[in-house]
């Protein structure tokens, strides 16, 4: 394989024809000729650049080099953890109960965002909105109740990373962004290697990861939602944790439960070569807490990570636990399990462990994630 | 245009060939001219259509050939002499009726047919001779040498088709249809015309003035019988003469153009003593006995004619049947490779092939220049690949359907038509159009892809088509889709102008040959009778344009019309003044960079678009932009600005 | 003083350019003005699909006694006015020989090819010097410079043709294209007049 050569033509035929694209949306919106629709990445035209293309570079399903990210961003070497690098582990929910009334778990990451507006640590949130016909669509989000307003999961893929892309290069708004683990990974590429023509990457003062086990085909999903449910009515989904086994969609009317096996059809390809359940790379990474409704488990990884969280129980807009031993362990049990599980897939696709299609990992770590 | 109409007989006039047959038209005193638009035939109907009134003739640009072909028999019957300008493609859609009309015969008044070919189909989509439609369908033939000619030739056919009885043919090409020369005119007729259809129609009475094919093999005997008639009155036609010594040691046989190329040759050789040529202009029937007195006159014979072998086969098939002791020259030609069978002949081609045959060496010019400025142009003179004009909606047009296409992401195609729209099979559409064949081709071939669902097919289909074409001949295809039910996206261009053959008008303009209002065949709202789902789109809103073609892709439901309408550049600035001032903010243009790679220059390819190497930015040529403002809305950074150009002083 | 003569016979005249820039136009002009003269004109045109941007060019073969081929034959060209340098050079890979006479608008009209930047448009000064080369005489007019001083660039082909008359290469007047101005621009004949002069001094000087 030519090294050399690295645009949108190698992009194509490496990432999004091989079926390791997860929609991140980094690299659409920063040029015409990749854009995202009904599910998918189209190339409009011919890119005639074969080096320092963004859309390559950034992309993260290109070679990625763990342990280079980690260093970019943490210091250290990419380690065994399960969960990646962390400071701390909490579990925490919103007080304000208008926020808790439409989010998906806890609340955390809307309060967490209403509270860097609020104070001005940030200008703006790249974040998912979910529209009335209830697909998940990239939003920028400048007031708190705009955050409110995009509480809740989709459960389906959604490009943010193209809107972030076409913020105005010059623009000076310090930014948060809330991305799944293929989001946070991309961004951590851009902090390794600085984006051109786009706003600049330090404008970035928090990145919020979610966790995620694997995400939903934004058309084939919304298909089936739309042919099995009264769309306008639909409030908000959920899976509940196991041994639920369900899907739920909540509507005006009350509830209707479909069983996971018929949604996992839906999940994308894509997401059976990700290794990374928690956002390893983000600054908090955020999920739900087995067992306990209502809250939210947190993962504080970076110095801004901690700040905020610690201002936002100071300030009474977060309750703020410890995480139970057991939570931690099942969670950690969980992440590996994924690890290993997608470490499987890439070797299966790529024919050889010495392949492992787009990342790097220490040999050591691929032994024991082999094992 | 030249002033057809004057009169002044006895001086000469720079008239282009196709003025001098319309000229030759109005000597022979027409009433009657119908056409539709073909290079190399359109200014013979437009130069007439221009002095109709003041003449007090027809003339009219039908909506296809097959329909002009036929009201121009419908004159001749009403006694009225009528003439049908076409290209080479018109003979074909005519050929049904024409097939007819030789059995039938014609009225009263003569009836002509002047085919343009277009050898190398420098403006057509295919590359045909139609002198061979005369063999075919027995139908007199003449060919023109020169513009004198091409008049006077045209003048003389329509009393031949009144003394004959049928429609006679003339066939020209581009290199006298719009080469210009010296033309003497002639007197102009001040006869009134008076029609009438004499009712004679009488199944017993078989004479050749019923206009009703039956019997037919009768009247095909009675064809023939013309035909004989017409050999023996080509056999003394001034228009085939020789000219050269008596025994000369190459004859070069030829017709229409070539003739002019050979006597160039000729010169050019320095063998005016020793070549002579026979130019004949009566080509079909083949006037035996005058050819075969010239054949006796050299052991070399070359034909030199255009495009096909049409008399170097006749000739050769005359010297079979000459007696067995007869002398027979060597033949040269097409057979013998040395004129190519296909594609334009000049002089340079005829010098080569002369030079060959009687092993003469020539030298153009000095050969140390000739090898100094070949090499020289080699590398240094750019090609100039055609584009659509600055500002021409099909840009934006295909700009859309390309977006589209690749959005839907099912591998959908576009199937093509003829127009300048035909240029979207290259970079200027963004290499969209896949297919081209003929005047409707697209919509046809688009009707049977609609149809192979049950094998497996589910890309998108998108015919386009323009405006002056969907009303000559995709109707009948629209109409087959809906009944057939076939699953395609009919996009017609609608830019209200038979724009590549020089803007004449048609059914949907408002506006005849002649230049009166009239009424409009409003397209959408036949599509709509029809039983179409119609959208009417502004190409040059790109987004809007977009939306409506992925969201008619989406769905499955039957024929589809997008009608995207916005007037041709060339017809709005004669109008209109300049709606935009456009330029590029060289502060925002990144040029070659990630994030653009310079898409304006590259692929959009206005020419209005120049590409400055040195400061790595693009900028506008303002004697060549349009001021459309078109290109504002594709640069991904916002780095063209277009802005109001009334709003701006001075 | 204009010769009253052909310089041969046919003498073979070349105007090429780019659609769009009055190529045919200025053909016709000066085809007329030799009819009225009484010589025999035949004037091939290549413009294929007749579009703008695309290379046309224009033959003339002048003669006293014979109407000659709409194609000058390769190599034998005696006069090329080119309304764009390339084209010009173009013209002279395929008609020019060491009498040719030129006489050129050195204006740049760039090719999609050349935007695209699959060509190159040679150096201009560079591509001047070398038409230079393959002619016997050169004529450098900036005729759409001039043209645009006087309201449009539309009026670069009277300037031309201007050029044509002064510089003696053709046995035409002033007096023989006047009467054609003023049939082909009745509207505007003032400007065109003065940008005929303009022309014929441009070429003097």
């Amino acid at each position: 394989m030519a090294i050399k050569t690295k645009g949108c033509k190698e992009l194509v035929a490496q990432v999004i024809e091989t079926g390791l694209c997860t929609l991140c949306g980094a690299c659409t919106g920063s040029c015409p000729y990749l854009a995202f629709h009904k599910g998918r990445i189209a190339l409009l035209d011919n890119c005639s650049r074969t080096e320092e293309s963004q859309c390559y570079d950034y992309c993260p399903r290109t070679y990625t080099d763990l342990n280079v990210i980690s260093q970019e961003i943490f210091g250290t070497p990419y380690t065994t953890s399960e969960i990646g690098e962390v400071k701390d582990v909490v579990m925490a929910r919103a007080t304000d109960q208008i926020a808790i009334k439409h989010t998906q778990y806890g609340g955390a990451v809307t309060a967490l965002l209403s509270l860097a507006l609020a104070e001005r640590t940030i200008d703006s949130a790249v974040v998912t909105k979910t529209l009335d016909d209830k697909s998940p669509s990239p939003f920028l989000a400048h007031t708190i109740d705009d955050i409110v307003q995009c509480a809740g999961s989709s459960y389906m893929a959604c490009p943010v990373l193209g809107k972030y892309n076409q913020i105005h290069k010059d623009s000076n708004d310090r930014l948060a962004i809330v991305g799944t683990p293929c989001q946070v990974l991309s961004i951590a590429k851009m902090k390794a290697k600085l984006p051109e023509n786009r706003i600049n990457i330090a404008n970035v003062k928090l990145v919020i990861g979610l966790f995620c086990t694997w995400a939903l085909s934004p058309d084939k999903f919304h298909e089936f939602l739309k042919e099995n449910c009264d769309l306008p009515k639909v409030r908000k989904l959920d899976i509940p944790p196991p041994p639920a086994n369900r899907f739920d969609v909540y509507t005006s009317d009350g509830m209707t439960s479909f069983p996971l096996e018929q949604i996992r059809k839906f999940t994308m390809p894509a997401c059976s070569f990700c290794l990374d359940m928690t956002s390893e790379f983000a600054d908090l990474s955020v999920g739900s807490v087995e067992g306990t409704e209502g809250w939210n488990t947190i993962i504080v990884r970076t110095d801004a990570g901690a700040d905020l969280l610690d201002r936002a129980n100071k300030k009474g807009k977060l309750e703020v636990r410890k995480l139970p031993k057991s939570n931690l362990e099942h969670l950690k049990e969980a992440a590996l399990l994924k690890k290993k599980r997608a470490l499987k897939q890439i070797v299966e696709k790529s024919g050889s462990s010495d392949n492992l299609l787009y990342l790097g990992l220490s040999p050591e770590l691929i032994e024991t994630l082999l094992a | 245009m030249a002033n057809i109409e004057i009169d002044a007989p006895g001086t000469s006039q720079l008239f282009i060939g196709n003025e001098a047959i319309a000229r030759g038209a109005l000597e022979a005193g027409i009433g009657f001219a119908a056409a539709y638009p073909g290079t190399p035939s359109s200014e013979i109907l437009g130069s007439l259509a221009q002095v109709a009134k003041k003449m007090g003739i027809y003339a009219e640009w039908s909506i296809n050939e097959m329909v002009a072909m036929e009201a121009a028999a419908g004159a001749s019957y009403a006694g009225i002499r009528a003439l049908a300008p076409m290209k080479q493609n018109g003979v074909n859609v005519v050929s049904d009726f024409l097939s007819n009309l030789v059995m039938t015969g014609i009225g009263k008044a003569g009836l002509v047919l002047v085919s343009c070919d277009d050898p190398s189909a420098i403006s057509s989509s295919n590359e045909q001779d139609t002198r061979p439609v005369a063999k075919w369908l027995d139908i007199p033939l003449v060919e023109p040498g020169d513009f004198q000619e091409a008049k006077d030739m045209t003048k003389w056919l329509f009393e031949l088709a009144e003394e004959l009885g049928t429609i006679c043919m003339l066939r020209s090409v581009t290199r006298i249809a719009h080469a210009r020369g010296n033309v003497k005119l002639g007197e102009l007729p001040t006869k009134k015309h008076k029609a009438r259809f004499e009712q004679t129609h009488d199944l017993k009475n078989v004479m050749p003035t019923t206009l009703i094919p039956v019997p037919s093999p009768f009247r095909h005997f009675l064809l023939h019988m013309k035909l004989n008639k017409a050999r023996d009155k080509f056999e003394s036609s001034p228009f085939n003469k020789y000219a050269g010594p008596e025994k000369p040691e190459l004859l070069i046989i030829t017709s229409g153009s070539c003739w002019l190329y050979s006597q160039d040759a000729i010169d050019a050789l320095k063998m005016r003593d020793k070549v002579g040529i026979l130019k004949l202009g009566t080509l079909w029937p083949l006037p035996e006995k005058f050819v075969i007195e010239h054949l006796n006159k050299s052991n070399k014979v070359l034909f030199v004619e255009e495009i096909d072998p049409f008399i170097e086969r006749a000739i050769m098939e005359l010297a079979g049947n000459l007696p067995s002791d007869a002398v027979r020259p060597a033949f040269y030609g097409k057979r013998s490779g040395h004129i190519n069978a296909f594609g334009e002949l000049n002089p340079d081609l005829v010098i080569k092939a002369v030079s060959s045959i009687l092993g003469i060496e020539y030298q153009a010019r000095d050969v140390d220049y000739s090898n100094k400025v070949e090499s020289i142009v080699k590398s240094n003179v750019p090609e100039r690949t055609m584009t659509f004009c600055a500002g021409c909606p099909h840009r934006a047009t295909f700009w859309s359907i390309k977006n589209a296409l690749k959005l839907d992401g099912r591998d959908g195609f576009v199937t093509g038509d003829i127009g300048c729209y035909s240029m979207a099979i290259g970079p200027a559409g963004f290499f969209q159009v896949r297919t081209m064949h003929c005047m409707g081709g697209g919509a046809g071939v688009a009707n049977g892809l609609g149809k192979l669902g049950q094998f497996g097919f589910d890309q998108p289909v998108i015919a386009v088509v323009g405006d002056s074409t969907f009303y000559h001949a995709t109707i009948p295809a629209l109409i087959n889709g809906i009944y057939n039910r076939s699953k395609f996206i009919l996009v017609i261009l609608d830019n209200n102008a038979t724009a590549m053959t020089g803007f004449q008008p048609h059914p949907g303009t408002g506006m005849t040959a002649m230049g009166e209002p009239t009424e409009v065949v409003s397209m959408e709202g036949l599509c709509r009778a029809l039983g179409a789902q119609v959208k009417v789109c502004d190409p040059f809103d790109l987004k809007a344009s977009t939306d409506t073609l992925l969201k008619m892709m989406a769905d499955d439901g039957g024929a589809k019309v997008v009608i995207m309408r916005r007037s041709c550049e060339l017809v709005r600035a004669k109008k209109e003044k300049t709606p935009y001032k456009v330029r590029v903010d060289a502060n925002k243009c990144i040029g070659e960079s990630c994030g653009c790679d310079r898409l304006c220059t590259r692929i959009f390819l206005c020419p209005g678009l120049v590409w400055d190497k040195k400061t790595g930015k693009s900028k506008i040529d303002e004697v060549v932009c349009s001021g459309c403002g078109v290109c504002a809305d594709v640069c991904p950074q916002g780095a063209i600005v277009r802005e109001a150009a009334c709003l701006i002083s001075s | 003083m204009p010769n009253k003569q052909l310089m041969k016979d046919p003498l073979n005249l070349i105007i090429t350019g780019v659609g769009g820039q009055g190529n045919v136009m200025i053909s016709l002009i000066i085809g007329n003005a030799f009819v009225r003269d009484g010589y025999l004109v035949t004037i091939g045109e290549t413009y294929g699909a007749s579009q703008r941007g695309g290379p046309v060019m224009s033959h003339l073969r002048i003669s006293k006694n014979t109407q000659y081929s709409p194609f000058i034959p390769n190599g034998s060209a005696d006069i090329i006015l080119g309304m764009e340098p390339v084209e010009t050079l173009r013209m002279l890979g395929k008609y020019g020989n060491p009498n040719v006479i030129t006489i050129i608008n050195p204006r740049p009209i760039y090719s999609i090819d050349v935007t695209v930047g699959q060509a190159q448009y040679p150096e201009l000064e560079k591509l001047i010097q070398t038409i230079k080369e393959l002619s016997a005489k050169t004529w450098l007019i900036n005729a759409t410079e001039e043209a645009q001083k006087m309201g449009s660039h539309m009026f670069a082909n009277a300037i031309l043709i201007g050029a044509l008359i002064g510089s003696g290469v053709l046995p035409l007047t002033r007096k023989s294209i006047e009467p054609v101005l003023r049939e082909t621009f009745p509207k505007e004949i003032e400007t065109n007049l003065a940008a005929l002069d303009k022309g014929i001094k441009l070429v003097k000087s």
